[in-house]
């Protein structure tokens, strides 16, 4: 299949997603999709799946000129979309996955269930794979579901195949296995677009790259005439990052946190590094590094095999959530929503559900003293209410971070881990934040922010922490930081595809 | 002229700003208020011996026993649970403390007998659910048949009799009596409202109650202890089922034990419910429930001062409850588009 995008614009409100992309997908090829978050990938292969209608432009399959695809039509031509997160049903049998839809019947109800298994049997042999159809998906493992999904595509006859992020849960021996068989889906003619953020995976089995930056068509071309370090430096761009706004405080000598040979499989292992007095350490990495489950870990919310976290010179217990937060440690997690914010609750007692349960010593509590302690960090993190009586769902994304940002304020913590400070808030709340975490380490706190964006690693830390697969990859100083290198150790360009 | 002019602007932008948002409130949040007064109104219009002290006492005294369950159950679910055995377990504590009766002739160790094994009862769902992590409705409902099973075995089928000699020299008088006119079971019902007023909004474990109900993830990782605190609640819930038990048996000095306390947790979800708490955890209102409880014995009364034949009382309650949490949804979604 032949798929060729023109002049593709997309547009969110006011926000460009996609901005004048046009290129081509050639027959029996692998096309490798790259571009950062937000670049607009997703975006475009939902246009193609016909999720999304495009503001403008048009594609053009085998010739043929769509203004605006339909999901339908986009199955009908062969067009199949495997998910990241794949989209099978646990509880149904594998053959029963494959004909999800699209079932067999004797006579109009009774199913088929003999020719079902037989045409399952059929399309796994000839992928190459012994899968038993009449297992239950739950039983299988993650290549295992992941090839149930091609075999899918290929049983209703796919042109192209489109996969997204295919191999983050799989081993190196599983790649090599899904990709001998995309080498083989090839060979019949079928046509794959590839997205990864592994550059070693996609030197190995794409032929044809395409980057997307800021929505906008970067460039295409062939792997073979380019490296690694240019795939990267096309996937960022030469940012220019202003750094007046910011300054990183003096470190002290003082160290105060150190983990060492931390592991909790298979998320991560071996993870060893030390935090100063008024240090901004960032843990970073791409998708499947281990570093949100590390975050949990360090705050007592993940059991670890083994290792151990050492504060002001003695162990931490880490048997609960409340021991961490009482030996200083506080979190802002992740996914404000789900992690952190109490829908129900107005912003004060969404302030104070920390501090009641480390500090307040007594069974009642006071209103009064309440609100006091809110007026105190209101001031420093600038929240922006009426009346601290108001139902948090009532502000913006960046003030009820600041909320949060409180809720650890109350508890004077020595040590903050900060997963993704900044999701889902706008540019100048995120410069709040930083603010924030400036004014933190001027008072001697020690910083550990996560985070996978590098403006914002570049901006406030002073040492970043690179993860690549659960392991600690390269641990890179600020004045040796930049974008290109950041890439390349997220990659794991610098190690071997065994 | 110009005076009065800025009296009537001032007048109405008091109603705009005092006013209006506190019916305003009243509606969407505590329309079980209104309910009531509209229930009192048609009973008043009905007979005109409606209104009379003895019958409002009366009202709340019947509404005593479910009443204390009730409030039990908004903890429960504020917590975003559910809890069926209430039933089985005021059975099973009323038959036992009868028991406990007859043994020892004193109320305070049948008291303190009828706390300690609702509490008990009470603990063992908090178990399954805060520990083992089995889903409240299941546990409950496996609990409301194992616990009323064990009652009826209890009492081979029958009624546990209480020695009836003692129980009117001492104990019939707490079902009966009465302190300034008020009866002893509204006294007692009343202090039980205002100390959970006082725990759900006034002490570090109510807030949590509230926390875990709205986002137990996010209370998990501001440290409280999730699985401690729905032990707590159920074992809170269980004792204040023991009080009502114990109650129980003072008022009709006798237990059936295949029909004590039968769909208890039902009328105690309706009160809840009407009461203004939301089923999906988070938010809710000790004070909701009361109103909650009174109403849905209002209507019973209500209904036969209206000579309304008893067989549709039941269409009535339901029609009521699902008007009121109807009335609730409407009025939520209007303000959360605005």
């Amino acid at each position: 299949m032949i798929v060729e995008f023109k002049n593709i614009y997309k547009n969110f409100g006011a926000v460009q997603a996609l901005d004048n992309v046009s290129f081509l997908i050639g027959n029996a090829e692998i096309h490798g999709l790259l571009g950062e978050n937000g670049a607009g990938k997703s975006t475009l292969m939902n246009i193609l799946g016909g999720v999304l209608p495009p503001t403008s432009g048009t594609i053009v399959i085998d010739g043929v000129e769509f203004q605006h695809l339909t999901p339908h039509q986009a199955v009908e031509l062969g067009i199949s979309f495997i998910h990241q997160e794949l989209n099978l049903v646990n509880d149904l049998k594998v053959f029963e996955n494959l004909f999800i839809n699209r079932e067999i019947t004797k006579g109009k109800i009774y199913l088929d269930k003999k020719e079902m298994i037989r045409k399952s049997n059929e399309v796994f042999k000839r992928m190459n794979i012994s899968i038993d159809p009449t297992l239950y998906v739950r039983e299988l493992d993650t290549l295992e579901k992941q090839l149930v999904e091609i075999a899918r595509a290929i049983l209703f006859e796919s042109k192209l195949i489109i996969m997204d992020e295919p191999t983050t849960a799989l081993t190196d021996k599983e790649i090599n296995n899904l990709f001998s068989i995309m080498r083989e889906l090839k060979k019949n003619g079928i046509s794959c677009i590839y997205i990864s953020h592994k550059m070693p995976e996609l030197f190995t089995i794409c032929d044809r790259y395409t980057v997307l930056r800021d929505g906008k068509f970067i460039a295409s071309g062939f792997f073979k005439d380019i490296d690694e370090n240019k795939a990267t430096e096309l996937l960022v761009g030469r940012k220019i990052i202003e750094e007046k706004d910011i300054h990183r405080p003096q470190l002290q000598t003082e160290t105060v946190l150190e983990v060492n040979n931390l592991s909790c499989t298979p998320y991560f292992h071996d993870i060893t590094f030390s935090v100063k007095k008024g240090e901004v350490v960032a843990i970073t990495g791409l998708f499947g590094d281990g570093r949100g489950e590390l975050s949990e870990a360090l705050f007592g919310a993940r059991k670890v095999a083994n290792g151990e976290i050492i504060k002001n010179g003695k162990k931490l217990n880490l048997s609960s959530i409340k021991q961490v937060m009482k030996s200083g440690i506080g979190m802002i997690p992740r996914n404000r929503k789900e992690r952190s914010i109490i829908k129900d609750m107005n912003i004060l007692n969404n302030v104070s559900i920390a501090h009641f349960n480390a500090k307040h010593k007594k069974i009642f509590i006071s209103n009064k003293e309440e609100i006091e302690r809110f007026e105190k960090n209101r001031k420093v993190t600038n929240i922006k209410a009426n009346s601290p009586k108001d139902p948090i769902t009532s502000l913006s994304g960046g003030n009820q971070q600041k909320v949060i940002f409180a809720r650890w304020f109350e508890l004077d913590s020595d040590v903050y881990l900060l997963d993704n400070p900044t999701q889902g808030i706008d540019v100048g709340a995120k410069f709040e934040i930083y603010k924030l975490i400036n004014y933190l380490a001027e008072q001697g706190k020690s910083i550990i922010v996560f985070s996978s964006e590098f403006p914002e690693i570049y901006k406030i830390c002073h040492r970043c922490i690179i993860m690549y697969r659960g392991e600690i990859n390269k641990i890179m100083n600020h004045d040796e930081l930049n974008e290109v290198d950041m890439m390349f150790y997220s990659t794991g360009s610098n190690r071997k595809e065994s | 002229m110009a005076d009065k002019k800025i009296t009537k602007e001032k007048t109405k932008v008091y109603i705009q700003t005092k006013v209006w948002p506190f019916l305003k409130n009243i509606l969407i949040n505590h329309n079980y208020v209104v309910s009531l007064i509209l229930l009192l109104i048609i009973g008043r219009i009905a007979s005109s011996n409606f209104l009379t002290f003895a019958n409002i006492m009366n009202l709340v005294k019947s509404s005593t026993f479910i009443g204390i369950i009730a409030l039990g159950m908004t903890m429960v679910i504020i917590s975003g649970n559910i809890d069926l055995s209430v039933g089985s377990i005021l059975a099973f504590t009323a038959a036992n403390t009868a028991i406990m009766f007859n043994k020892t002739e004193n109320v305070w160790l049948s008291l303190g007998y009828a706390i300690l094994v609702g509490t008990l009862l009470g603990f063992i769902n908090g178990f399954f659910i805060g520990k083992a992590k089995v889903a409240s409705f299941i546990v409950t409902l496996a609990t409301m048949a194992a616990f009323r099973s064990l009652t009826i075995q209890q009492g081979q089928g029958g009624p546990i009799l209480i020695n009836q000699a003692a129980y009117y020299s001492i104990l019939r008088n707490l079902g009966y009596g009465t302190f300034l006119k008020i009866p002893y079971l509204v006294w007692i019902f009343l202090i039980i409202v205002l100390l959970m007023l006082f725990l759900m909004t006034k002490t570090k474990f109510g807030r949590y109650v509230y926390a875990v109900g709205s986002n137990e993830k996010a209370a998990k990782l501001s440290g409280i202890n999730v699985d401690r605190i729905k032990i707590y609640i159920y074992s809170l819930t269980g004792l204040l089922t023991g009080i009502a038990a114990f109650l129980y048996v003072a008022r009709f000095g006798s237990v059936d034990t295949a029909t004590a306390g039968k769909s208890f947790e039902l009328d105690a979800i309706a009160a809840v419910a009407i009461g203004g708490t939301s089923m999906a955890g988070g938010k809710g209102f000790i004070q909701g429930t009361f109103f909650g409880i009174v109403v849905l014995y209002a209507i019973d009364s209500v209904l036969s001062a209206l000579r309304v034949p008893a067989f549709v009382n039941d269409l009535i309650k339901g029609i009521l409850i699902l008007g009121a949490v109807l009335l609730q949804k409407v009025l939520n979604n209007r303000k959360a588009n605005n």
